[in-house]
Protein backbone atom coordinates (compact mmCIF):
# COMPACT_ATOMS: atom_id res chain seq x y z
CA UNK A 1 0.00 0.00 0.00
CA UNK A 2 1.25 3.40 -0.87
CA UNK A 3 -0.41 4.63 2.17
CA UNK A 4 2.99 3.78 4.41
CA UNK A 5 5.20 5.79 1.56
CA UNK A 6 3.34 8.89 1.83
CA UNK A 7 3.02 8.82 5.31
CA UNK A 8 6.66 8.21 5.90
CA UNK A 9 7.18 11.92 3.80
CA UNK A 10 5.03 13.54 5.84
CA UNK A 11 6.43 12.17 8.90
CA UNK A 12 9.79 12.85 7.80
CA UNK A 13 9.23 16.63 7.24
CA UNK A 14 7.95 17.07 10.59
CA UNK A 15 10.76 15.64 12.18
CA UNK A 16 12.90 17.73 10.24
CA UNK A 17 10.42 20.78 10.68
CA UNK A 18 9.64 20.50 13.68
CA UNK A 19 11.92 17.57 16.07
CA UNK A 20 11.37 17.13 19.63
CA UNK A 21 14.41 18.77 22.11
CA UNK A 22 17.64 16.43 21.84
CA UNK A 23 16.04 14.41 18.92
CA UNK A 24 17.21 14.30 15.00
CA UNK A 25 16.50 12.30 12.73
CA UNK A 26 19.76 11.04 10.40
CA UNK A 27 19.20 12.44 6.96
CA UNK A 28 21.34 10.34 5.32
CA UNK A 29 19.65 7.16 6.53
CA UNK A 30 16.33 7.67 5.49
CA UNK A 31 17.38 8.79 1.33
CA UNK A 32 19.23 5.22 1.92
CA UNK A 33 15.89 3.38 2.77
CA UNK A 34 13.01 4.72 3.16
CA UNK A 35 11.56 2.28 5.49
CA UNK A 36 14.35 2.53 8.01
CA UNK A 37 15.44 5.12 9.66
CA UNK A 38 18.28 6.33 12.43
CA UNK A 39 17.36 8.94 14.56
CA UNK A 40 19.99 10.44 17.13
CA UNK A 41 18.28 11.16 20.46
CA UNK A 42 20.68 12.92 23.25
CA UNK A 43 19.79 12.68 26.99
CA UNK A 44 17.83 15.67 28.68
CA UNK A 45 19.71 18.20 30.83
CA UNK A 46 18.64 17.69 34.51
CA UNK A 47 18.86 13.89 34.18
CA UNK A 48 21.05 10.96 34.71
CA UNK A 49 21.46 10.57 30.83
CA UNK A 50 22.33 14.20 30.15
CA UNK A 51 24.75 14.99 27.55
CA UNK A 52 25.24 11.25 26.42
CA UNK A 53 24.55 10.29 22.65
CA UNK A 54 22.20 7.12 21.81
CA UNK A 55 20.99 5.78 18.14
CA UNK A 56 17.44 4.54 17.65
CA UNK A 57 17.12 2.80 14.87
CA UNK A 58 13.56 2.47 13.19
CA UNK A 59 12.34 -0.16 10.70
CA UNK A 60 8.55 0.58 8.91
CA UNK A 61 6.93 -2.70 7.99
CA UNK A 62 4.38 -2.31 4.94
CA UNK A 63 1.97 -1.91 6.89
CA UNK A 64 2.62 1.30 8.96
CA UNK A 65 1.07 2.94 10.62
CA UNK A 66 -1.06 0.24 11.37
CA UNK A 67 1.51 -2.04 12.89
CA UNK A 68 3.93 -0.13 15.21
CA UNK A 69 7.53 0.54 13.81
CA UNK A 70 10.14 -1.75 15.40
CA UNK A 71 12.54 0.14 17.22
CA UNK A 72 15.68 -0.42 18.94
CA UNK A 73 18.65 1.83 20.31
CA UNK A 74 21.94 1.13 18.09
CA UNK A 75 25.56 1.46 18.21
CA UNK A 76 27.97 1.60 20.87
CA UNK A 77 26.36 3.47 23.49
CA UNK A 78 23.10 1.89 24.86
CA UNK A 79 21.49 3.36 27.46
CA UNK A 80 21.67 1.15 31.08
CA UNK A 81 17.90 1.92 32.03
CA UNK A 82 15.41 -0.74 33.60
CA UNK A 83 13.58 -1.03 30.67
CA UNK A 84 16.25 -0.98 27.96
CA UNK A 85 17.98 -4.40 27.26
CA UNK A 86 22.03 -4.82 26.47
CA UNK A 87 21.02 -5.69 22.63
CA UNK A 88 19.16 -2.67 22.56
CA UNK A 89 15.65 -4.01 22.64
CA UNK A 90 13.38 -1.48 24.53
CA UNK A 91 9.90 -2.60 26.66
CA UNK A 92 7.67 -0.02 26.36
CA UNK A 93 3.84 -0.84 25.62
CA UNK A 94 3.20 2.14 23.17
CA UNK A 95 5.78 -0.31 20.54
CA UNK A 96 3.67 -3.35 20.77
CA UNK A 97 0.32 -3.93 22.49
CA UNK A 98 -0.76 -0.32 22.95
CA UNK A 99 0.35 1.38 19.64
CA UNK A 100 -1.91 3.20 17.49
CA UNK A 101 -2.01 4.61 14.16
CA UNK A 102 -2.32 8.18 15.41
CA UNK A 103 1.24 7.97 16.84
CA UNK A 104 3.89 8.91 15.22
CA UNK A 105 8.23 8.60 14.83
CA UNK A 106 7.44 12.36 16.79
CA UNK A 107 5.37 10.33 19.46
CA UNK A 108 7.67 7.33 20.05
CA UNK A 109 10.61 9.46 20.27
CA UNK A 110 8.89 11.54 23.15
CA UNK A 111 8.17 8.72 24.93
CA UNK A 112 11.66 7.14 25.20
CA UNK A 113 13.09 10.68 25.85
CA UNK A 114 10.77 10.84 28.62
CA UNK A 115 11.43 7.17 29.73
CA UNK A 116 15.23 7.73 30.32
CA UNK A 117 14.55 11.52 31.95
CA UNK A 118 12.18 10.11 34.67
CA UNK A 119 14.66 6.84 35.52
CA UNK A 120 16.09 7.48 39.11
CA UNK A 121 18.82 4.52 38.88
CA UNK A 122 20.80 3.04 35.92
CA UNK A 123 20.63 -0.28 35.90
CA UNK A 124 19.41 -2.88 33.29
CA UNK A 125 15.99 -5.01 33.61
CA UNK A 126 16.45 -7.86 36.24
CA UNK A 127 16.05 -10.65 33.20
CA UNK A 128 18.98 -8.79 30.68
CA UNK A 129 20.95 -12.00 30.79
CA UNK A 130 18.61 -14.72 29.74
CA UNK A 131 16.35 -12.52 27.59
CA UNK A 132 19.37 -11.30 25.68
CA UNK A 133 20.36 -14.92 24.83
CA UNK A 134 16.85 -16.49 24.04
CA UNK A 135 14.51 -13.50 21.97
CA UNK A 136 13.99 -12.76 18.36
CA UNK A 137 15.89 -10.55 16.59
CA UNK A 138 12.73 -8.38 16.28
CA UNK A 139 11.83 -7.02 20.01
CA UNK A 140 7.80 -6.80 18.67
CA UNK A 141 8.08 -10.34 18.48
CA UNK A 142 8.76 -10.68 22.13
CA UNK A 143 5.07 -10.41 24.12
CA UNK A 144 6.44 -8.15 26.58
CA UNK A 145 4.76 -7.76 29.93
CA UNK A 146 4.58 -3.88 31.19
CA UNK A 147 5.31 -4.14 34.80
CA UNK A 148 6.19 -1.46 35.96
CA UNK A 149 5.26 2.41 34.15
CA UNK A 150 6.40 4.62 36.93
CA UNK A 151 10.07 3.94 36.42
CA UNK B 1 0.86 -38.04 29.59
CA UNK B 2 -0.56 -36.65 33.54
CA UNK B 3 -2.12 -32.98 33.00
CA UNK B 4 -0.04 -30.13 34.29
CA UNK B 5 3.19 -32.07 32.53
CA UNK B 6 4.64 -28.69 31.42
CA UNK B 7 7.72 -29.11 30.11
CA UNK B 8 10.15 -26.09 28.52
CA UNK B 9 12.54 -26.41 25.91
CA UNK B 10 15.09 -23.39 26.38
CA UNK B 11 15.89 -23.70 22.24
CA UNK B 12 12.04 -22.91 21.22
CA UNK B 13 10.90 -19.56 20.91
CA UNK B 14 7.63 -20.16 22.05
CA UNK B 15 6.61 -15.96 21.52
CA UNK B 16 7.25 -16.59 18.33
CA UNK B 17 5.17 -19.44 17.83
CA UNK B 18 2.40 -18.00 19.74
CA UNK B 19 2.24 -14.90 17.44
CA UNK B 20 2.38 -16.94 14.38
CA UNK B 21 -0.50 -19.21 15.77
CA UNK B 22 -2.39 -15.67 16.07
CA UNK B 23 -1.53 -14.66 13.00
CA UNK B 24 -3.04 -17.98 11.58
CA UNK B 25 -6.36 -17.52 13.49
CA UNK B 26 -6.66 -14.20 12.18
CA UNK B 27 -5.94 -14.86 8.41
CA UNK B 28 -8.76 -17.61 9.18
CA UNK B 29 -11.35 -15.64 9.80
CA UNK B 30 -10.53 -12.62 7.22
CA UNK B 31 -10.91 -15.63 4.76
CA UNK B 32 -14.18 -16.44 6.31
CA UNK B 33 -15.68 -13.23 7.02
CA UNK B 34 -15.60 -10.23 4.92
CA UNK B 35 -15.31 -6.89 6.91
CA UNK B 36 -18.80 -5.90 6.07
CA UNK B 37 -20.88 -8.81 4.68
CA UNK B 38 -24.35 -9.00 2.90
CA UNK B 39 -27.35 -8.40 4.41
CA UNK B 40 -29.43 -11.59 5.54
CA UNK B 41 -32.51 -12.32 6.54
CA UNK B 42 -32.39 -13.46 10.48
CA UNK B 43 -33.75 -16.64 9.45
CA UNK B 44 -30.69 -17.68 8.36
CA UNK B 45 -28.80 -17.04 11.82
CA UNK B 46 -31.31 -19.76 13.43
CA UNK B 47 -29.96 -21.87 10.89
CA UNK B 48 -26.13 -21.82 13.06
CA UNK B 49 -27.68 -22.94 16.46
CA UNK B 50 -27.97 -26.56 16.93
CA UNK B 51 -31.98 -27.58 17.61
CA UNK B 52 -30.45 -28.57 21.21
CA UNK B 53 -29.42 -24.68 21.79
CA UNK B 54 -32.58 -23.49 22.84
CA UNK B 55 -31.91 -20.34 24.49
CA UNK B 56 -30.24 -19.13 21.38
CA UNK B 57 -32.73 -19.92 19.36
CA UNK B 58 -35.63 -18.69 21.42
CA UNK B 59 -33.74 -15.53 21.50
CA UNK B 60 -33.73 -15.62 17.98
CA UNK B 61 -37.14 -15.79 17.65
CA UNK B 62 -37.66 -12.82 20.04
CA UNK B 63 -34.88 -10.96 17.95
CA UNK B 64 -37.13 -11.85 15.07
CA UNK B 65 -40.00 -9.75 15.87
CA UNK B 66 -38.22 -6.93 15.92
CA UNK B 67 -35.65 -6.70 13.06
CA UNK B 68 -35.84 -8.86 9.54
CA UNK B 69 -32.11 -9.00 8.85
CA UNK B 70 -28.79 -9.34 9.62
CA UNK B 71 -25.31 -8.05 8.12
CA UNK B 72 -22.22 -9.23 9.73
CA UNK B 73 -18.81 -7.55 10.46
CA UNK B 74 -15.92 -9.34 10.76
CA UNK B 75 -14.73 -9.98 14.25
CA UNK B 76 -11.40 -8.57 14.59
CA UNK B 77 -11.69 -6.34 17.51
CA UNK B 78 -13.05 -3.36 15.40
CA UNK B 79 -16.24 -4.79 14.86
CA UNK B 80 -18.52 -2.11 16.92
CA UNK B 81 -16.51 1.00 14.71
CA UNK B 82 -16.55 -0.59 11.86
CA UNK B 83 -20.02 -1.98 12.24
CA UNK B 84 -21.11 1.31 13.12
CA UNK B 85 -19.57 3.44 10.38
CA UNK B 86 -21.48 1.43 8.17
CA UNK B 87 -24.96 1.61 9.45
CA UNK B 88 -24.95 4.88 10.52
CA UNK B 89 -23.27 5.92 6.43
CA UNK B 90 -25.97 3.85 5.39
CA UNK B 91 -28.79 5.39 7.28
CA UNK B 92 -27.52 8.92 6.14
CA UNK B 93 -27.89 7.97 2.40
CA UNK B 94 -31.90 8.15 3.14
CA UNK B 95 -31.81 11.59 5.11
CA UNK B 96 -30.50 14.47 3.91
CA UNK B 97 -31.26 16.48 7.05
CA UNK B 98 -29.26 14.11 9.54
CA UNK B 99 -26.50 14.28 6.94
CA UNK B 100 -26.13 17.60 6.89
CA UNK B 101 -26.05 17.28 10.68
CA UNK B 102 -23.13 15.06 10.60
CA UNK B 103 -21.37 16.29 8.29
CA UNK B 104 -20.50 19.61 10.24
CA UNK B 105 -19.57 17.90 12.96
CA UNK B 106 -17.31 15.64 11.07
CA UNK B 107 -15.76 18.54 9.09
CA UNK B 108 -15.52 20.10 12.64
CA UNK B 109 -13.97 16.99 14.42
CA UNK B 110 -10.02 18.03 13.31
CA UNK B 111 -9.44 20.80 14.65
CA UNK B 112 -11.32 19.87 18.14
CA UNK B 113 -8.30 16.86 18.23
CA UNK B 114 -5.54 18.96 17.09
CA UNK B 115 -6.38 21.49 19.94
CA UNK B 116 -6.30 18.25 22.54
CA UNK B 117 -2.14 18.08 21.55
CA UNK B 118 -2.97 15.69 18.52
CA UNK B 119 -0.43 16.43 16.01
CA UNK B 120 -1.81 17.82 12.91
CA UNK B 121 -0.07 15.33 10.14
CA UNK B 122 -1.23 12.50 11.81
CA UNK B 123 -5.28 13.45 12.56
CA UNK B 124 -5.13 15.56 8.98
CA UNK B 125 -4.26 12.22 7.53
CA UNK B 126 -7.36 10.16 8.93
CA UNK B 127 -9.70 12.83 8.63
CA UNK B 128 -8.93 13.65 4.88
CA UNK B 129 -10.16 9.77 4.40
CA UNK B 130 -12.60 10.05 6.71
CA UNK B 131 -14.07 13.11 5.10
CA UNK B 132 -13.79 11.38 1.77
CA UNK B 133 -15.59 8.14 2.83
CA UNK B 134 -18.30 10.94 3.78
CA UNK B 135 -18.06 12.47 0.39
CA UNK B 136 -19.36 9.27 -1.11
CA UNK B 137 -22.51 9.31 0.57
CA UNK B 138 -23.07 12.98 -0.30
CA UNK B 139 -22.62 11.50 -3.36
CA UNK B 140 -25.48 9.40 -2.93
CA UNK B 141 -23.42 6.01 -4.18
CA UNK B 142 -25.73 2.53 -3.65
CA UNK B 143 -25.51 0.56 -0.78
CA UNK B 144 -23.48 -2.13 -2.73
CA UNK B 145 -20.78 1.07 -3.48
CA UNK B 146 -20.68 1.68 0.05
CA UNK B 147 -20.22 -1.92 1.29
CA UNK B 148 -17.18 -2.26 -1.30
CA UNK B 149 -15.52 1.00 -0.09
CA UNK B 150 -16.28 -0.47 3.93
CA UNK B 151 -14.47 -3.85 2.66
CA UNK B 152 -11.17 -2.20 0.98
CA UNK B 153 -9.22 -2.79 3.98
CA UNK B 154 -7.09 0.73 3.40
CA UNK B 155 -9.84 2.98 3.65
CA UNK B 156 -11.97 1.10 5.95
CA UNK B 157 -8.82 0.93 8.30
CA UNK B 158 -8.75 4.54 8.01
CA UNK B 159 -12.42 5.53 8.80
CA UNK B 160 -12.09 3.01 12.14
CA UNK B 161 -9.16 5.26 13.14
CA UNK B 162 -10.70 8.24 13.05
CA UNK B 163 -13.73 6.86 14.79
CA UNK B 164 -11.63 5.88 17.28
CA UNK B 165 -9.54 9.32 17.56
CA UNK B 166 -13.48 10.95 17.61
CA UNK B 167 -14.00 8.71 20.41
CA UNK B 168 -10.79 9.79 22.43
CA UNK B 169 -11.33 12.78 22.03
CA UNK B 170 -14.16 12.82 23.53
CA UNK B 171 -13.80 10.66 26.34
CA UNK B 172 -10.62 13.56 27.40
CA UNK B 173 -12.86 16.50 26.38
CA UNK B 174 -15.03 15.39 29.17
CA UNK B 175 -13.11 13.48 31.46
CA UNK B 176 -14.47 14.88 34.30
CA UNK B 177 -18.08 13.18 33.15
CA UNK B 178 -16.34 9.55 32.32
CA UNK B 179 -13.56 9.23 35.02
CA UNK B 180 -16.15 7.52 37.16
CA UNK B 181 -16.92 5.05 34.09
CA UNK B 182 -13.06 3.86 33.82
CA UNK B 183 -11.63 0.99 35.31
CA UNK B 184 -8.88 0.46 37.14
CA UNK B 185 -7.95 3.73 38.56
CA UNK B 186 -6.79 5.14 35.38
CA UNK B 187 -7.18 8.92 33.83
CA UNK B 188 -9.26 9.21 30.79
CA UNK B 189 -5.58 9.78 28.94
CA UNK B 190 -4.50 6.41 30.18
CA UNK B 191 -7.67 4.74 29.22
CA UNK B 192 -7.80 5.93 25.64
CA UNK B 193 -4.12 5.34 25.05
CA UNK B 194 -4.93 1.34 26.30
CA UNK B 195 -8.29 0.84 25.38
CA UNK B 196 -9.56 3.10 22.48
CA UNK B 197 -7.16 4.46 20.28
CA UNK B 198 -5.22 1.09 19.56
CA UNK B 199 -6.53 -0.65 16.80
CA UNK B 200 -8.15 -4.39 17.50
CA UNK B 201 -9.12 -3.38 21.07
CA UNK B 202 -12.63 -4.35 21.71
CA UNK B 203 -15.77 -1.65 22.77
CA UNK B 204 -17.09 -1.67 26.22
CA UNK B 205 -20.58 0.57 26.57
CA UNK B 206 -18.52 3.67 27.36
CA UNK B 207 -16.94 3.38 23.77
CA UNK B 208 -20.45 3.35 22.66
CA UNK B 209 -21.91 5.89 24.70
CA UNK B 210 -19.13 8.11 23.68
CA UNK B 211 -19.17 7.91 20.05
CA UNK B 212 -23.00 8.35 20.16
CA UNK B 213 -22.87 11.47 21.93
CA UNK B 214 -19.56 13.22 19.98
CA UNK B 215 -21.56 12.38 17.24
CA UNK B 216 -25.25 13.38 18.25
CA UNK B 217 -26.71 9.71 17.15
CA UNK B 218 -28.46 7.27 19.28
CA UNK B 219 -27.75 3.73 18.92
CA UNK B 220 -29.81 0.46 19.80
CA UNK B 221 -27.87 -2.67 20.79
CA UNK B 222 -29.75 -6.31 21.49
CA UNK B 223 -27.93 -8.19 23.78
CA UNK B 224 -27.95 -11.56 23.13
CA UNK B 225 -26.31 -13.93 25.57
CA UNK B 226 -27.10 -17.00 27.51
CA UNK B 227 -28.66 -15.16 30.41
CA UNK B 228 -32.59 -14.46 31.04
CA UNK B 229 -35.33 -15.49 28.23
CA UNK B 230 -35.29 -12.48 25.40
CA UNK B 231 -32.97 -10.22 24.51
CA UNK B 232 -32.48 -6.62 26.52
CA UNK B 233 -31.98 -3.88 24.10
CA UNK B 234 -30.20 -0.81 25.63
CA UNK B 235 -30.16 2.41 23.86
CA UNK B 236 -27.39 5.14 24.12
CA UNK B 237 -27.19 7.68 25.30
CA UNK B 238 -30.51 6.61 27.45
CA UNK B 239 -32.02 9.84 26.66
CA UNK B 240 -31.30 9.72 23.09
CA UNK B 241 -33.55 10.46 19.96
CA UNK B 242 -34.61 7.44 17.40
CA UNK B 243 -31.70 4.94 17.18
CA UNK B 244 -29.90 5.27 13.53
CA UNK B 245 -27.98 2.57 14.25
CA UNK B 246 -29.12 -0.96 15.42
CA UNK B 247 -26.64 -3.87 16.29
CA UNK B 248 -26.78 -7.32 17.63
CA UNK B 249 -24.59 -7.92 20.45
CA UNK B 250 -23.30 -11.84 21.21
CA UNK B 251 -20.36 -12.45 23.99
CA UNK B 252 -17.17 -10.46 22.54
CA UNK B 253 -18.69 -9.48 19.09
CA UNK B 254 -21.18 -7.21 17.45
CA UNK B 255 -22.84 -7.40 14.15
CA UNK B 256 -25.57 -4.56 12.33
CA UNK B 257 -29.53 -5.65 12.09
CA UNK B 258 -32.17 -4.18 10.69
CA UNK B 259 -35.27 -2.86 12.73
CA UNK B 260 -38.22 -4.37 10.50
CA UNK B 261 -40.08 -0.61 10.56
CA UNK B 262 -37.41 1.66 9.36
CA UNK B 263 -36.61 -0.04 5.91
Amino acid sequence: MASMEKRLQKELQAMTKDPPPGVQVDQESCSRVMNEWIVDLEGATGTLYEAEKFQLQFKFGSKYPFDSPQVTFLGPNIPIHPHVYSNGHICLSILTEDWSPALSVQSVCLSIVSMLSSCTEKKRPPDNAIYVKTCSKNPKKTRWWYHDDTV
Amino acid sequence: MAEGDISFDPNRNYDDETLSLQREIEKEIAENQELIGPMQPIEELIEHYAKEDQIYRHKLMDLRKRHSHIRKVRGDGNCFFRGFGFAYLESLLTDEAEFARFKDIAVKSKDNLVALGYSQFTIEDFHDTFMDVVGQVEKKVSVDELQNVFNDQGISDYFVVYLRLIVSGHLQKESDFYSSFIEGGRTAKEFCSQEVEPMGKESDHIHIIALATALGTCVLVEYMDRSGEICNQLVFPEEGARPAVHLLYRPGHYDIVYSLTSD
